[in-house]
């Protein structure tokens, strides 16, 4: 049961970006000598250890590999080296709106973007009296999404996303979105999913407040590496000091 | 087999996908769906006008047979097209959720399989109105249509992943499909109209320009196309989509790095 403990494990991660450019035939026909390959290191040998049921804040400023790291966490870029193992649990990037189709209704696109995010039609059948309620748009439910306001839009992706619950989240900046009234009850309900204590969250974020809410331990990276890992208080004093 | 669990895990959401994208693309237009009918019914009108009026073709069946061809050919050459582009264009979703990409192309498949179905639908009419007359060998329109998605899927998987990297690759593969759409022979019976030995190596050594003389052979004309090809093929087409399924999976993540 020991390594039950952990839910995220990252050990000597390293994610580059290499030799990916795209290229046109032109160019590398009339460039014969061999251009080098831009490498750009993002992420250079990070590891760290998520508990079950922590919630990590990551903060670092601009550039320094805190989305790269994340993007590695939900699968969607492999890392070049090093290891990611979640044990299993199910995760995913708090990402909006994914996969909609603008000219189809609210209540299609919440299934087809659940279904992109991995959860199967019944589940996301038992889900969607609770996704339409919260998401309060009424009649605008069964109404294309193309005719949607910003709002109206950002209200039913955010729903979606946070309704359909993984056991770890990824969150790229705390999201709010809406009027004030719908901004309030997102962030009690983040505030909700990240309390659980079963739930594993990872939150990106530059903003200090948010994290010294909600944080139990901080990532600080910087230019691609740990600088500095711990308990909250601590490490956002040092980086705060940095930040001046 | 990874790839197998992957279909059956993204089963679901291919069907889904494809569907909405099929409602999406009509659901602004007057006619609705009366387009998937009307569409491939008016192409079929003027390439029978102008390759059997202008041009005095002469098969039997002209009309049917070019829309036997046109079918197919519309699926793959829609399909394929498609494919180079494909993994730029879903940009928002793969940036965010990681799918196994070949996904993409599935919902491709479903989207113009759907349209494919129809234009069958309508050949079937057109058979009736012409009284073909049917032997058994109509059955054989299966594994052919097999034949064809397993080629389609095939191509789909390497040139969406040379898309991604190659930027001119959208310009060569028009050009290319351009010449194969001409040699395939989709207004002219490739075997028939080539000098002796041409003809029949144009049929062997271009799949498309086969799987339409087999559609045509076995719905129209009561014949059995070459059983020993057909074999072949579907080897090379298994082959090549494997190795397309084992690329994707191989370099797919670094898709989200490129676009």
């Amino acid at each position: 049961m020991d390594n039950q403990k952990y839910a995220i494990e990252v050990k000597d991660l390293h994610i580059s970006y290499r030799c990916l450019k795209s290229f046109s035939v032109k160019k590398s026909f009339f460039k014969l000598k061999k251009s080098k390959p831009e490498i750009y290191e993002a992420v250079r040998g990070v590891s760290f250890n998520v508990k079950k049921g922590d919630i990590l804040g990551i903060v670092g400023k601009n550039g320094s590999g805190k989305s790269t790291l994340l993007r590695a966490l939900a699968g969607i870029f492999s890392p070049d080296s090093g290891e990611i193992d979640l044990h299993g649990y199910t995760v995913s990037l708090l990402a909006i709106g994914v996969g909609f189709q603008r000219a189809l209704s609210g209540r299609e696109n919440i299934y087809l973007s659940g279904m992109l995010l991995g959860f199967s039609e019944e589940q996301i059948r038992e889900k969607i009296d609770e996704i339409i309620s919260f998401a309060g748009l009424g009649k605008f439910i069964d109404m294309p999404v193309q005719t949607y306001s910003s709002g109206m839009y950002s209200k039913l992706a955010f729903s979606i996303t946070a309704i359909l619950e993984t056991d770890i989240m990824l969150i790229d900046e705390v999201l709010s979105v809406g009027d004030a009234r719908f901004k309030k009850k997102s962030y009690k309900k983040m505030k909700d999913l990240i309390m659980d204590e079963d739930r594993t969250v990872i939150i990106v974020s530059h903003n200090s407040d948010t994290i010294r809410n909600l944080c139990t331990s901080v990532l600080w990276l910087h230019e691609g590496e740990v600088r500095m890992m711990g308990d909250t208080g601590e490490v956002m004093d040092a980086y705060e000091e940095f930040m001046q | 087999m990874r790839f197998f669990s992957d279909t059956k895990k993204y089963a679901g959401y291919v069907v889904r996908a494809a569907k909405s994208q099929l409602k999406a693309e009509v659901a602004n237009s007057y006619l609705n769906w009366v387009w998937w009918i009307l569409d491939p019914l008016c192409f079929m009108l003027i390439y029978a006008f102008i390759f059997g009026v202008v041009f005095d073709g002469r098969e039997p069946y002209f009309a049917a047979f070019i829309f036997v061809g046109l079918t197919a050919w519309n699926f793959f050459n829609k399909c394929v097209i498609g494919s180079v582009k494909m993994v730029k264009k879903n940009k928002a979703i793969i940036d965010k959720v990681y799918i196994p990409k070949f996904v993409l192309a599935y919902t491709r498949m479903g989207v113009d399989g759907f349209k494919m179905l129809i234009s069958f639908g309508i050949i079937i009419c057109m058979m009736a109105v012409y009284r073909v007359e049917l032997t058994w060998n109509v059955l054989l329109v299966i594994p052919l249509l097999l034949l064809l998605l397993i080629i389609t899927f095939a191509g789909m998987t390497i040139l969406m992943h040379l898309g991604v990297f190659v930027e001119d690759m959208s310009n060569i593969v028009t050009i290319l499909f351009r010449l194969l759409f001409y040699v395939t022979g989709i207004f002219y019976s490739v075997y028939k109209r080539l000098p002796a030995p041409y003809g029949i190596w144009a049929l062997r050594l271009n799949p498309m320009a086969f799987i339409l003389d087999g559609l045509r052979k076995c719905l129209l004309y009561g014949q059995t196309p070459d059983m020993r090809i057909f074999a072949i093929w579907l080897v090379i087409g298994c082959l090549v989509a494997a190795l397309g399924v084992k690329i994707i999976y191989r370099y797919e993540n670094g898709y989200a790095k490129v676009v």
